[in-house]
């Protein structure tokens, strides 16, 4: 199937210009402000994790990145008390790290196994985390982080950290940033050889696609993505703990949100998102709240059986057929 | 000799206990993988809710606990039919597909599970006590002579059926190579069924014995998936005997860590040995070779 | 053509998002829903804290069912919006999140256990909506100053009479402490091994273990081949239930058993039955045991909260009832004094609040602890608790040869 980039392209903006407009007509709407910003980290966290998607593999445990990009802010925060900005660009050097034992560890491993061995991966960072009391207080958790900064433009302030409008900017401003990275990788050369490697293994080798060399700089990129999608949470919410970065749900909801959005598509991974996580907490919770995210497990069997392209190709088709 | 000078018979008899478990626990995941191969990761969620089915059984229908077994062994036999409906519907990669469906399902069965049951965490209670052995001042409880028992029955049972039946054999041939097996004559179909269906017989006996051994809450699956994964991995498809052998290792390996480097670290355990297990076998499960 | 279908595609967007804007264009609900005044309860009403939470949950239900009985605060009644957090902290946050900003509640209370509490204190500091908690420990959580958080217990009052009692009555050679991995247990732990050890008590193994682990047995063993003397277990109730179980049946050689949360309850007693005689525990109230000169006020809790619920209020119960009972008061002061209740209002009126209650004589110092909340240690003699710590406060001996196991 070849795709239309020029009907999607018009979608997309249209839809960030909507995300970008609609606070000026209801400026008080903060359950939204805060719903969608979230929605527009998990988008970025989607993106992040579709970058190693794009090699073909299939992670069950990017919670791992996203916990010690948390915990490297954190710790750079709490220690030596640096702004929250650079904690979070700094922090996430640990994912990176994380991400090489990784890639190294993992290199011969491939499909299944690759996942099964991202589920147990998680465990290790958590683990150790939680039992070194003396660095990270363990199982206590940290609390008292720092907030957002605010940032002065003349007489205009963007308090980031106590104005849940600016924090809602930000997190746009970062999950379009992420989406256009992303557009970039896929149409890059470097992209083609991703889905190279991704659909033969052996004739990207023949084709002198380095496929080692090549996968490792996916997840390099995705982790480091993943961890400052950490790092931001963990300042947003001013506390971590182990089992609140670590979890099975933050490595889940990338898989479900790319899933449900669409692999091919540059913008399926946000879309799932946007659509998804606000759909999630705003009509299923008051609705069911015990069970609420059994939505996210519904979702990703019927998309699987019924859209295995996800949405985002099934609108592309509707609106170019 | 004093238990307190030389605690290994101790563990040992512990970590024997366990692993018996572990090894029914993973007995239906391998024979559902090794069929069909289909990566069942919603596995745990099933045990959990045949042990929540054992649960209300027994809790409000006062059924003696020994008779739940027999009943969850048959509703989950039936229940794995939609599943095998749900899985045969997938496209390749079939694998990874299956992979990423029933992980789906987990999360799915996890959240239906806690608005049916809540969240709170759960024992089945089979009455019975424990009972010191006096020369040595070993203690055992009978739950865990039980277990001992059903899970080297119930792996007998399976060992000796795919050796010594001729549907058994079909089942190997399965196993070992589906295209040969369907050249040969075998309706590969209706092995995937009886996979299942088997699979999930195994999967209502664990049950039970889950609710009974741990705690029983809605997210508790996750852990006997990974135990299940890890055992079919270690031992390879349709080896029956070599599951209960990891089985055994792997208690015998939690049980020691909590001794000896303390009980934070053993969540570590299973986790790593998976990774181990991995970085030497990265093609994952070896399928014997006939011959 | 391509205009036609990116209508369609554009239609089939706003079919989709359509629920999720149904709140946005109606009416807002909650914030215009009269003259009630709103707050909001945050509790583990299900989860392996559920049997805490729920306590909690009765006694606050019944500290608001008390106000409005009499005719709500200055003639409005008051509205508690109750969520469940599952016993998970991304629960917890989702729930305050929710009640903040689609409830518009004026102040928050309930919470057990600090990894749930402190998510719920840093979104109250966040929005500035005052949240007294009912359960928490953690000295981290008040370290920084946290302007719109209160809570009615906190870690010193229990780890100083423990330590006390310890060193007055078995001076332990070896003292092992087995705790859980909550942030306030963890604390606690490491807080009662420095008090320990000014007094020469020597703690020889410190294991924490997941809240809801199944099976103590291989721990035990640790403990036993330790040779150690006190045993003190840092877990909630079912985590107690089973460690006593699993004592019994593999007798340790145990000089005492002593649980601070978890043990010293009636359902507890009830359920261990016999075997429970010689435990320890420790409370901060039941009933029978309350502050001085609070005894009256106590009867009546005991029988309007008999009435209500048909059951025996316990430590935990009492605990929310306080917390709540800040909460109300200093809502009733703010109403009192002509302002408007915002969460300013109300944190001010907390920081100042005096209030004689039966579990403790509730102020709040600068950062938000209480001022004067003591445990008392208590053993369980013949199915009843009788308190043996500190004298002042003691009705009966400690039983040594029945704290055996």
């Amino acid at each position: 199937m070849k795709l239309r980039p020029f009907p999607s392209s018009i979608l997309v903006t249209a839809a960030a210009l909507g995300l970008m407009v609609w606070p000026l007509f209801f400026p008080d709407a903060f359950l939204y402000f805060q719903v969608l910003g979230m929605a527009c980290l998990y988008g970025t966290l989607a993106l992040a994790w579709s970058i190693y998607g794009l090699s073909g593999a299939v992670s069950l445990g990017h919670a791992a990145f996203f916990g010690l990009g948390a915990y490297g802010s954190a710790l750079l925060n709490h220690y030596w008390h640096w702004s929250p900005f650079l904690t979070i660009l700094a922090g996430s050097l640990a994912s990176v790290v994380f991400g090489l034992i990784w890639s190294f560890f993992f290199r011969r491993l491939r499909g299944v196994y690759l996942g099964l061995a991202s589920l147990a991966a998680v465990e290790i960072p958590r683990v150790i985390i939680d039992n070194w009391d003396s660095l990270t207080s363990g199982s206590m958790g940290m609390t008292g982080l720092d907030r957002l900064p605010t940032l002065h433009l003349g007489d205009w302030q963007l308090a980031f950290g106590a104005d849940l409008k600016a924090q809602y900017y930000l997190l746009l401003l970062l999950v379009i940033g992420a989406t256009f990275l992303y557009k970039t990788i896929i149409d890059s050369r470097w992209g083609w050889a991703l889905r190279a490697l991704r659909e033969n293994e052996t004739a990207a080798t023949m084709m002198g696609i380095r496929v080692n060399r090549e996968r490792t700089k996916a997840l390099l990129c995705s982790s480091y993505l993943t961890g400052i999608c950490g790092g931001l949470y963990a300042h947003i919410l001013g506390l971590i703990e182990p089992s609140l970065v670590f979890s099975l749900h933050v490595s889940a909801l990338p898989l479900i949100f790319t899933i449900f959005g669409g692999r091919t598509l540059f913008f399926g991974p946000v879309l799932g998102a946007l659509l998804l996580y606000p759909l999630e907490q705003l009509v299923f919770q008051p609705l069911l709240p015990q069970g609420h995210a059994a939505l996210y497990g519904l979702v990703i069997i019927l998309t699987i059986l019924f859209f295995p392209k996800g949405i985002a190709a099934w609108i592309t088709r509707r609106a170019s057929a | 000799m004093s238990i307190t000078a030389f605690p290994w018979p101790q563990i040992i008899v512990s970590g024997f206990a366990l692993g018996s478990f572990y090894a029914l626990v993973a007995l239906g995941f391998s024979l559902i993988f090794g069929v069909t191969r289909a990566f069942n990761l919603a596995h745990g969620e099933m045990i959990v809710l045949a042990s929540y089915l054992a649960f209300v059984l027994w809790k409000f229908c006062q059924v003696p606990f020994y008779l739940t077994l027999p009943v969850c062994l048959l509703a989950l036999g039936l229940l794995t039919l939609p599943l095998y409906l749900l899985l045969r519907r997938l496209k390749e990669p079939y694998a990874l597909n299956t992979l990423v469906v029933t992980f789906g399902l987990a999360l799915l069965l996890q959240n239906l599970m806690l608005v049916l049951f809540s969240a709170d965490y759960r024992l089945l209670n089979s009455g019975l006590s424990s009972f010191t052995i006096p020369g040595l001042g070993l203690t055992f409880s009978w739950n865990q002579v039980v277990l001992l028992l059903l899970s080297l029955l119930a792996t007998a049972g399976v060992h000796l059926g795919l050796h010594h039946t001729f549907l058994g054999k079909a089942l190997r041939a399965t196993i070992q190579d589906q295209e040969a097996a369907q050249i040969s004559g075998i309706n590969v179909k209706s092995m995937s069924l009886i996979a299942f269906g088997l699979g999930g017989m195994l999967i209502g006996l664990a049950g039970p014995l889950y609710g009974q051994n741990m705690y029983l809450y809605p997210l508790a699956g996750a852990e006997a998936t990974l135990i299940a994964i890890i055992l079919t991995i270690f031992a390879g498809v349709g080896r029956i005997r070599a599951l209960l052998l990891g089985g055994w290792l792997l208690g015998l390996m939690e049980s020691a860590a909590i001794l000896t480097v303390g009980s934070k670290w053993r969540e570590l355990v299973s986790a790593a040995v998976l990774l181990i297990l991995l970085y030497f076998r990265p093609q994952g499960i070896s399928f014997r070779k006939p011959g | 053509m391509c205009r036609n279908s990116a209508n369609k595609a554009l239609r089939f967007i706003l079919v989709l998002f359509f629920p999720i804007l149904l709140p946005i264009l109606g009416p807002p609900g909650a914030a215009l829903a009269g003259k009630d005044l709103v707050i909001g309860e945050i509790d583990p009403l299900s989860g392996h804290l559920a049997q805490h939470g729920l306590e909690i949950h009765q006694g606050i239900l019944y500290a608001v069912a008390e106000v409005n009985s009499r005719g709500g605060l200055a003639g409005r009644q008051i509205r508690l919006i109750s969520r469940d957090d599952q016993s998970r902290p991304e629960v917890a946050i989702n729930q305050a999140q929710d009640l903040i900003f689609r409830e518009h509640v004026i102040g928050l209370v309930g919470g057990y256990v600090d990894s749930l509490v402190g998510p719920v204190s840093e979104l109250a500091l966040r929005y500035r909506v005052p949240f007294v908690a009912s359960a928490s420990l953690q000295s981290g959580l008040t370290a920084r100053k946290n302007p719109y958080f209160f809570r009615v217990s906190c870690l010193k009052g229990i780890v100083q009479p423990l330590c006390g009692f310890l060193g007055q009555t078995y001076k332990a050679k070896k003292v092992a402490v087995l705790h859980v991995a909550t942030p306030g247990a963890t604390e606690f732990a490491a807080s009662l091994k420095s008090c320990l050890e000014q007094t020469g008590q020597k703690v020889a193994v410190q294991e924490k273990f997941r809240p809801g682990w199944p099976d103590f047995s291989v721990l035990l063993l640790k403990v036993k081949q330790a040779g150690i003397d006190v045993l003190i277990s840092g877990g909630f109730y079912a985590d107690n239930l089973i460690l006593v179980r699993q004592i019994k049946e593999r007798p340790l050689g145990l000089q005492a058993f002593i649980a601070p949360w978890g043990l010293a309850y009636p359902s507890f007693i009830r359920e261990v039955g016999p075997g429970a005689d010689g435990l320890f525990g420790t409370c901060a109230w039941n009933p029978g045991i309350t502050q001085p000169g609070t005894e009256q006020m106590s009867r009546e809790f005991v029988a309007g909260f008999r009435q209500q619920f048909g059951e025996e209020p316990n430590t935990t119960a009492m605990h929310g009832y306080t917390s709540a009972r800040a909460m109300l008061a200093a809502i009733e002061a703010v109403l009192q004094s002509g302002a408007k209740p915002t969460g300013e209002t109300i944190s001010k009126a907390l920081a100042s609040l005096d209030l004689k209650l039966p579990m403790e004589r509730l102020a709040f110092d600068a950062q938000g602890d209480p001022k004067y909340y003591h445990h008392v240690v208590v053993q369980i003699q013949q199915q009843k608790m009788v308190v043996v710590y500190p004298p002042d406060r003691a009705t009966g001996q400690v039983d040594f040869s029945l704290a055996r196991r």
